[in-house]
């Protein structure tokens, strides 16, 4: 029915968006504090990188969660 | 093998007279890592720097003064000009004494040519309010009962000034905002107060003869002949810097070469009349310096084997050394064992740590799932050709290995690109070859018919990034329990090469174990949850039992090992599987992307029916505007490619795959050696 498969949508587009916001309020506090400590010592690029990509999983699980809504569609 | 080269740690002891061609010799060998001498050794001193060094040093700070003067700087991709040895030697001192005086007269000259245009500057601004002035410059000084006050005003002064002064002249400038007013020195006072009231800014008054354009006029003449003189310094500089530059550059090098070997004694340990060198090198060369010790220096010097390196882990700190008294565990060098392909990948690993002496080093794992992962996620063809293109030439242009590490990724991931994108997916910039139903492809917009299957057998796209998002994301779990089941597996052989077999069993096998059984439970959770699987009723519960059998005992070993918080690690494992989706749905989400350009571009502007492969309404303007869209589209997805593919790509195995089993936190095994750049011993 039309009206099942807009809420569909509107759920993937709320899992996809909320994440997305959840995971760039984490990325910012680590990736300022990352650059922070790469500006007192360039070898902390690697572990700086990786700590502030670890947040990213929130929004991975949201696009998952979103394509899983969306092949019901 | 994928643990680092093992090492040998080994005492050179010699008479101090034989010290200046041990040096040389071990710089030679290229194998030979020195520890740095403890102080404290009793009966020792650290070695004196050989006699060269005071020399070489002080020629060396006069060379890079001159480079300073002249403006030399080491440029990467610049021509090098190679100048050997012999040359340096014979002409270096020569070139240094004749320069030395040609530069600083030249530099001199340029500088004080510079500071008297300064000079000439602040004082041609000084003159520039009283350009305006019909005065000569001699009329505003050199008086005894009057008192010159120049400079701005806000407002006009001159009304005042009559009220409360006795006798004045007073000038102003053509906008009226710069006045010069004389009076007599007892109302100095009184005219300072009536000023300050119009907000004057003093302006010193100039000193000089002559009117203020005729001074202005000399001052610029000057200042040419200056300028002129500076650029012909300037010029000098230059052609000096052309004439010289290779030579300077070249015995820079080889100077700090030999102030680097003359002070490597510092290093050392020395007692009245001899010298003992403490340093690791590879077991296997052991025979090799030990027989170019012999040749070159006979029985003046003795190599002592003092301990082969063991990789297994001791928990007290101090113990026995080879010069007999106690001393902390030394840490042994890193030597990372690998061909030359991966390498290129080493990089990468470094970038988080570099691996212990008695722990695998992870970059042959990660050269080969790193570009695997890549080029599934960029998975297509139209991209991955050019990513081939682009990684195989910066690996023939680029010398800084940020730019190395880029292009070796683009170079393997694009190979893999293209294999997946031809095979698996049969897609170039988010078009499928074959003929699709409602769908642009290749086929239809070239009017061909390009088969499913090459030859009847070669699959030509075998999965639909968006229509078969399910099943990608259930090759993904999979994909993802396999590279943790590795990374488990090589923490396993972690713990056995460091602990011993008990130890890595508790620790390591029982994940494994954990992991194995969450594989088998994950058919009856989806079965359950999401899709109805083809799991029979028996065949569910079968696979329970098993993952039960394999997970409690599982769980058991852990908290045995690791106590109970271990299993508050359970669900950190389950998250690190899920997180290997973002393989599946990074490509579908470039795949949406290129889809939604090609729509734009094709069948919104163009009007090409997907169906008949012809074109509604075709015109010249339409054609361009699409051609531009499609073009920056795809650039996009391009660029959004290397980005997400490869951070993503990254981040996979440093925080899933390295955090099973890597430590890191070696010393990289760094050798005596010279690296000649400019500069050749022939």
């Amino acid at each position: 029915m039309a009206t099942d498969a807009g809420l569909i949508a509107i759920g993937a587009g709320v899992a996809v968006g909320l994440c997305g916001i959840a995971s760039a309020m984490a990325e910012k506090d680590i990736g300022s504090a990352a650059v922070g400590a790469m500006a007192e010592d360039e070898k902390l690029f690697g572990k700086g990188l990786i700590l502030t990509v670890i947040p990213e999983t929130i929004v991975i699980f949201g696009l998952v969660m979103a394509i899983l809504l969306w092949t019901k569609m | 093998m994928l643990l680092p080269e093992q090492m040998t740690r080994v005492l050179v002891v010699g008479s101090k007279d034989s010290l200046q061609q041990t040096i040389e010799t071990l710089y030679g060998l290229e194998s030979v890592h020195l520890v740095d001498f403890s102080a404290e050794e009793p009966g020792f001193s650290l070695g004196a720097p050989l006699s060269v060094a005071s020399e070489a040093s002080q020629k060396l700070l006069k060379l890079r003064a001159m480079e300073r003067d002249l403006d030399i700087q080491q440029i990467n991709g610049k021509e090098i000009e190679i100048v050997s040895v012999d040359k340096i030697l014979s002409e270096v001192d020569n070139t240094i004494s004749t320069l030395e005086a040609q530069v600083f007269g030249i530099v001199e000259t340029k500088a004080s040519a510079q500071a008297r245009m300064h000079e000439i500057d602040s004082r041609k601004k000084q003159l520039k309010p009283f350009l305006s002035m019909p005065l000569s410059l001699e009329l505003y000084s050199g008086y005894k009962s009057l008192t010159v006050l120049s400079g701005y005003v806000r407002m006009d002064p001159t009304k005042l000034v009559q009220e409360s002064l006795s006798q004045y002249e007073i000038s102003t400038g053509e906008d009226g905002k710069f006045i010069v007013l004389f009076v007599p020195k007892e109302e100095t006072a009184e005219a300072q107060k009536v000023l300050v009231q119009c907000g004057f800014t003093e302006v010193p008054s100039p000193t000089g003869t002559g009117t203020p354009q005729e001074v202005l006029k000399k001052l610029d003449e000057e200042y040419d002949l200056e300028t002129k003189a500076s650029e012909e310094a300037v010029k000098k500089i230059e052609e000096l810097r052309e004439k010289h530059e290779g030579f300077i550059l070249a015995s820079d090098e080889q100077l700090s070469i030999d102030v680097e070997k003359a002070e490597t004694p510092l290093r050392l340990g020395a007692t009245a009349h001899a010298f003992a060198a403490d340093a690791w090198v590879p077991s296997e060369e052991v025979p090799r310096i030990e027989k170019a010790l012999a040749e070159k220096l006979g029985d003046k010097v003795y190599l002592d084997v003092i301990e082969v390196a063991e990789r297994k882990e001791h928990h007290e700190p101090k113990v026995e050394s080879g010069l007999g008294h106690e001393e902390p565990r030394a840490i042994v060098p890193t030597k990372q064992n690998n061909g030359k392909t991966v390498k290129r990948f080493e990089f990468l690993t470094d970038m988080v740590s570099t691996p212990r002496y008695n722990e695998i080093d992870p970059t042959a794992v990660l050269a080969i799932t790193f570009p695997i992962f890549f080029g599934l996620m960029v998975g297509d063809m139209g991209y991955g050709i050019p990513f081939i293109i682009l990684g195989a030439l910066g690996l023939r242009r680029c010398i800084s290995n940020e730019w190395r590490v880029i292009a070796t990724m683009l170079f393997y991931g694009g190979i893999w690109a293209t294999i997946f994108g031809f095979f698996l997916f049969g897609e170039a910039y988010g078009l499928h070859f074959a003929l699709q139903a409602h769908e642009l492809s290749w086929s239809s917009l070239l009017g061909l018919d390009i088969p499913n299957k090459l030859f009847g057998v070669i699959p030509v796209g075998i999965y639909d990034k968006l229509s078969d998002a399910k099943m990608l994301l259930f090759i993904a779990i999979w994909i993802g329990i396999v590279h943790i089941g590795i990374g488990l597996g090589l923490g396993f052989y972690n713990k056995v090469v460091r602990h011993g077999f008990k130890h890595a069993f508790m620790e390591k096998f029982s994940w494994l174990m954990i992991l194995a059984g969450g594989a088998f439970l994950f058919p009856v959770l989806l079965d359950m949850l999401i899709a109805p699987w083809l799991l029979t009723d028996s065949l569910s519960t079968l696979l329970m039992v098993i993952a039960l059998v394999l997970m409690l005992p599982g769980i058991l070993l852990a908290i045995k090992a690791e106590g109970p918080t271990s299993i508050l690690e359970l669900p950190g494992i389950m998250s690190n599987v899920i997180s290997y989706t973002r393989l599946a749905a990074i490509g579908m989400s470039k795949a949406g992307l290129a889809l939604a350009f090609n729509t734009i571009g094709f069948v919104t502007l163009l009007g090409l029916d997907p169906e008949t492969s012809l074109f509604a309404h075709f015109d010249v303007v339409m054609f361009i505007i699409a051609l531009v869209i499609l073009i920056v589209g795809h650039l996009t997805v391009f660029i959004l490619g290397v980005l997400s593919a490869g951070m993503h790509s990254i981040r996979l195995h440093y925080v899933e795959l390295f955090q099973k089993f890597y430590e890191g936190g070696g010393v990289k095994f760094n050798p005596l050696k010279v690296v000649r750049k400019r500069t050749s011993e022939r």
